[in-house]
């Protein structure tokens, strides 16, 4: 890729912006996956 | 099918395929993105700016797919009263709607250099905006009526009306003039992208599918453990 070409700043803008995304997304799903777990086994262990 | 009805089996499988789905998605984008930047050749007429497509385009291929499943789960809720097909079409909708701004956002940034304008309510691209719309408006019914079977009784009206929206972006660029390039991939008469061109392209598409895949099973996951915890609670309540 010729990062002097015209209009690059278009591509990495797109690039940037879907990798900002997505990394973003799974981070927010997987972070409330390991919290709703968490929380299920200390609502276990309150019940014993 | 019947066998991944219970949630707890459901989530046995999901564990065990999970990590396997994570490691393809991290080398297909490996190696997708190798051949998008790296590889693939400056179009002769975009130039560099062609680049875009591998991000613009498997996003928007993900965002009618993910609104199929969506759709499809919620016929599977009707039909056959699964209990994780509700979950499966309300966990994709948060993925879905992000695919489709992504399509749309990319797809701006495509568009200011060759068309010279950010937006035109163009066919296409107004389809696709409805079809963002009807994300948004699917989670709002989750987020809107608390008791979850009354909701889901709701949201699977609103995905199967919906899906009407699905031809229309998938066939806009034939039944009416647009500025957005024809279907250029999947044609009857085979793709019209150079292959230094498409092998990226196709690479990018089944990362995408995979990343999908992997986040609505971690997403089905947490929503059958959303609803343990919500049981639990009730239990506690009822117990007082």
């Amino acid at each position: 890729m010729d990062f002097a070409a015209a209009h690059v700043s278009f591509v990495i803008g797109a690039y940037a912006l879907s990798a900002i995304a997505l990394v973003g997304l799974t981070i927010q799903v997987i972070t409330r996956d390991r919290a709703l777990k968490a929380e299920l086994r200390r609502l276990e262990e309150h019940r014993r | 099918m019947q066998t991944l009805a219970n949630p707890a089996r459901f989530v046995g499988l999901a564990n065990a395929v999970l990590p396997f789905v994570w490691v393809a998605t991290i080398i297909l984008f490996a190696i997708g993105l190798y051949g998008a930047i790296v590889t693939s050749p400056p179009d002769y007429q975009q130039g560099e700016t062609v680049r875009i497509m591998f991000v613009h385009v498997p996003a928007a291929w993900l965002a009618l797919m993910v609104y199929t499943v969506m759709a499809l789960a919620s016929a599977v809720a009707i039909v056959f009263r699964h209990p994780l097909a509700d979950v499966a079409a309300k966990t994709a909708a948060p993925i879905g709607a992000t695919f489709t701004f992504l399509a749309l956002a990319t797809g701006s940034l495509w568009g200011k250099p060759m068309w010279g304008a950010w937006w035109v309510w163009d066919a296409r691209l107004t389809s696709m905006f409805v079809l963002f719309l009807l994300y948004i408006g699917y989670m709002a019914v989750w987020q809107a009526i608390d008791e979850p079977h009354r909701a889901a009784l709701v949201a699977r009206i609103v995905a199967l009306v919906g899906f009407v929206n699905i031809p229309i972006v998938k066939f806009s660029v034939t039944w009416w003039n647009s500025l957005h390039q024809p279907a250029s991939v999947f044609r009857i008469d085979g793709p019209t992208i150079a292959p230094s061109m498409l092998w990226p392209l196709l690479v990018m598409g089944l990362a995408y599918t995979l990343l999908f895949l992997a986040l609505h099973l971690v997403s089905i996951r947490a929503e059958v453990t959303a609803r343990k915890i919500r049981q639990m609670r009730l239990a506690e309540i009822g117990e007082r």
